[in-house]
């Protein structure tokens, strides 16, 4: 179970109108800052047994949130917890009860695949048997025993993503962290992604609490036991697909997704805007 | 404990990952197994050379047939009189005559029976080192016949040959000989040196800048491990792969010893075990040093590319540093010692020309590698968070 409250975060980065100027003037005097608000207030409960969808535009925030998760960046202000563990005062421990896919899910090429995955298990602490022991289950779990000793080197995007997956799993962790799990891949690679967290979610593989982002629609009606819509830095809505689609009485999930997560201003904007529009 | 078997995990990967990477590994043991060998051959191909021209006695003359009694003079003392070639400046000039050439005027004979004294030339090239490095003999030699002429003529009037030699002047060179083959030796600590850190510089980069850009960092550190131990697994492995040049590099003078052409030059470099280990105990804390020095200037690159454009300031002050001793002609200053890549060259000179090392200049070596060691761990430990998620 992972709970997050009021999670909140800004950078400080170099304003668009210093990094232009450049030259010696930039050199001499610090580049002007402009705090940016990556996420503002962020909340939502992902329970054991469920798939949870973190929905949002590009720059919503999803990936920042999921590092803070994973305790990369500290927050500003919030709170998160895994299994009742705090991750901001006890990282370690909550990173052992979670295996998180982030975004960057870069394999070491000169290994084979099955040393990734038990390298990661070494980390995580497991004897070598055991993690390797893991890494044969894990292979067949993603149908991939033919691939476990070869380098990655060669590895299409669907072979690097089950191996990167294994290697987040390897240590069985009773929470499942994924951002953009689909991107790159193919159908058939989605789909077997899809069977794969469906199984972990059931009661045979496990009862994962399940946390992915994505910003396709489909995933989220195919897969997602609840949805928590994230615009702009904060939780927008949050509730099952139908759930949502009676709040904004449509019957369409996209349109709902519109409406929630962009403003009648943005959305105005949007249809002047539009390339298509003019030719219609 | 538990952080130990972690760091040891890190360690056994990236050593593993270093040694797969077959291509970059061979290029870089080759070159540093086989570069004692092949500097030595080629000092000792150099100074052979030397050697066997002044082994052959020759003396190359234009107009040789205008001055019998040098003809005489050389042939006694055993010199072979050859010809000079018609174009003998141009062959100078262009290093294909090594010799410097004798130049006799055609009325040699003549003016020397007048008492005229007679110009004679000796030509050569001070660019081309060869012809310089006879011009020394060629000249002692025609002095040797000035003083017999002038012998001859002083005893024809009965007057004493002390007489020309008021004074007697003798070296003593207090340079032990190994001292003197320092001379030719020095740029081998040189060598050794440049081998550890290019030794060093790829897998340093790989297991910083290259993480970040394979992606492969930001995963890494969702593991439950603590940053500093994750740092000194990574550079115990990049440390050992330096180390592991420095030990082949420096054993690589054993047997290039054997290979030695000249047999002045074998018995002035003395390079033994002892000197090997020697060379070993300054070089190891210099490769720790390095790797962590490479490491903290890699981290913060997001690329393989930056990262070697960044270490390039590493590299060019450690090529540069040492050349502060070659240049001082062995005259060394007490603060040479607290200089990283400095010190090193200095202590391994030493022990070239056969001296003791004290405590005193191994510890202070050893202190400023040890510093520099773990500020480079220690930076790279605070760097590795935000390097991994921008």
């Amino acid at each position: 179970m992972i709970a997050i409250e009021h999670l909140a975060k800004r950078f400080s980065v170099p304003s668009v109108a210093a990094k232009g100027s450049g030259g010696l003037a930039s050199l001499r005097r610090r580049a002007a800052l402009r705090t940016v608000h990556a996420v503002r207030d962020v909340s939502f409960d992902a329970l054991d047994g469920r798939i949870t969808g973190l929905l949002g535009p590009n720059g919503a925030g999803k990936t920042t949130t999921l590092r803070m998760l994973a305790g990369l960046i500290t927050p500003d202000a919030g709170r998160m917890s895994v299994d009742g563990i705090d991750v901001v005062a006890q990282p370690g421990a909550a990173l052992a009860r979670m295996g998180v896919l982030s975004d960057a899910r870069g394999l070491y090429p000169r290994l084979t695949a099955r040393e990734n995955i038990v390298y990661y298990g070494r980390l995580q602490g497991m004897p070598a048997d055991a993690a390797n022991a893991r890494a044969e289950e894990l292979a067949r779990m993603f149908e991939m025993s033919a691939l476990l000793d070869r380098r990655t080197d060669g590895f299409s995007q669907g072979e690097r993503m089950k191996t990167a997956l294994a290697r987040a799993l390897v240590h069985d962790p009773a929470n499942i962290v994924l951002d953009e799990p689909t991107n790159g891949l193919d159908v058939l690679a989605t789909r077997a992604l899809r069977d794969s967290l469906r199984w972990l979610r059931s009661p045979e593989g496990g009862s994962k609490c399940i946390v992915f982002s994505t910003h396709i629609m489909q995933e989220v009606e195919r897969l997602c036991d609840g949805v928590v819509v994230v615009s702009h830095g904060r939780t927008v809505a949050s509730g099952t697909v139908g759930e949502l689609l009676a709040q904004t009485g449509e019957t369409d999930f996209e349109e709902a997704f519109v409406r929630l997560a962009f403003s009648a201003d943005e959305r105005a904007h949007h249809e002047v805007a539009g390339p298509f529009e003019g030719t219609a | 404990m538990n952080n130990l078997r972690t760091a040891l995990t890190v360690y056994r990967k990236e050593i593993v990952d270093a040694l797969r990477d077959r291509r970059t590994l061979l290029t870089v043991l080759i070159s540093s197994v086989l570069m004692g060998p092949v500097v030595l051959v080629a000092i000792s191909a150099l100074v052979a050379s030397f050697e066997s021209r002044a082994e052959l006695r020759e003396v190359y003359v234009a107009g040789i047939e205008h001055a019998p009694s040098l003809k005489n003079f050389f042939e006694r003392q055993t010199y072979t009189v050859k010809t000079a070639p018609a174009d003998f400046e141009a062959q100078l000039r262009g290093a294909k005559l090594a010799d410097p050439v004798v130049v006799i005027p055609e009325d040699f004979e003549a003016m020397l029976a007048r008492g005229d004294a007679p110009v004679v030339e000796i030509v050569l090239d001070s660019a081309n080192q060869r012809s310089q490095a006879g011009a020394g003999r060629i000249g002692r030699l025609l002095s040797g016949f000035g003083r017999e002429r002038a012998a001859l003529t002083l005893a024809l009037r009965g007057v004493s040959v002390d007489l020309l030699e008021p004074l007697q002047v003798e070296d003593r060179d207090l340079a032990s000989t190994q001292t003197r083959a320092t001379q030719i030796t020095g740029m081998l600590p040189y060598f050794v040196m440049m081998a550890v850190l290019y030794g060093a510089l790829n897998a340093a980069l790989d297991t910083t800048a290259g993480e970040r850009e394979r992606g492969s960092l930001e995963p890494l550190l969702m593991n439950p491990l603590e940053r500093w131990v994750l740092v000194l697994g990574k550079w115990g492995a990049v440390a050992s792969v330096g180390m592991l040049i420095a030990v082949l590099s420096s054993l690589s003078f054993l047997p290039g010893q054997w290979v030695l052409r000249s047999d002045t030059l074998a018995a002035m470099f003395q390079y033994g075990l002892r000197e090997a280990s020697m060379f070993l105990v300054v070089l190891l804390p210099f490769a720790a040093a390095v790797s962590a020095l490479l490491m903290a200037v890699a981290i913060r690159c997001k690329s393989f590319k930056e990262a070697q454009a960044s270490a390039t300031v590493v590299m060019l002050a450690a090529s540069l540093l040492p050349l502060i001793n070659v240049f001082s002609l062995g005259s060394e200053s007490p603060w040479y010692l607290w200089v990283p890549a400095l010190s090193q060259n200095v202590l391994m000179t030493h022990v070239l020309k056969g001296e003791a090392l004290s405590a005193a200049q191994i510890g202070a070596s050893l202190g400023v590698c040890v510093a520099l060691t773990i500020a480079g761990v220690w930076f790279v430990a605070r760097a590795l968070r935000s390097a991994a998620v921008r």
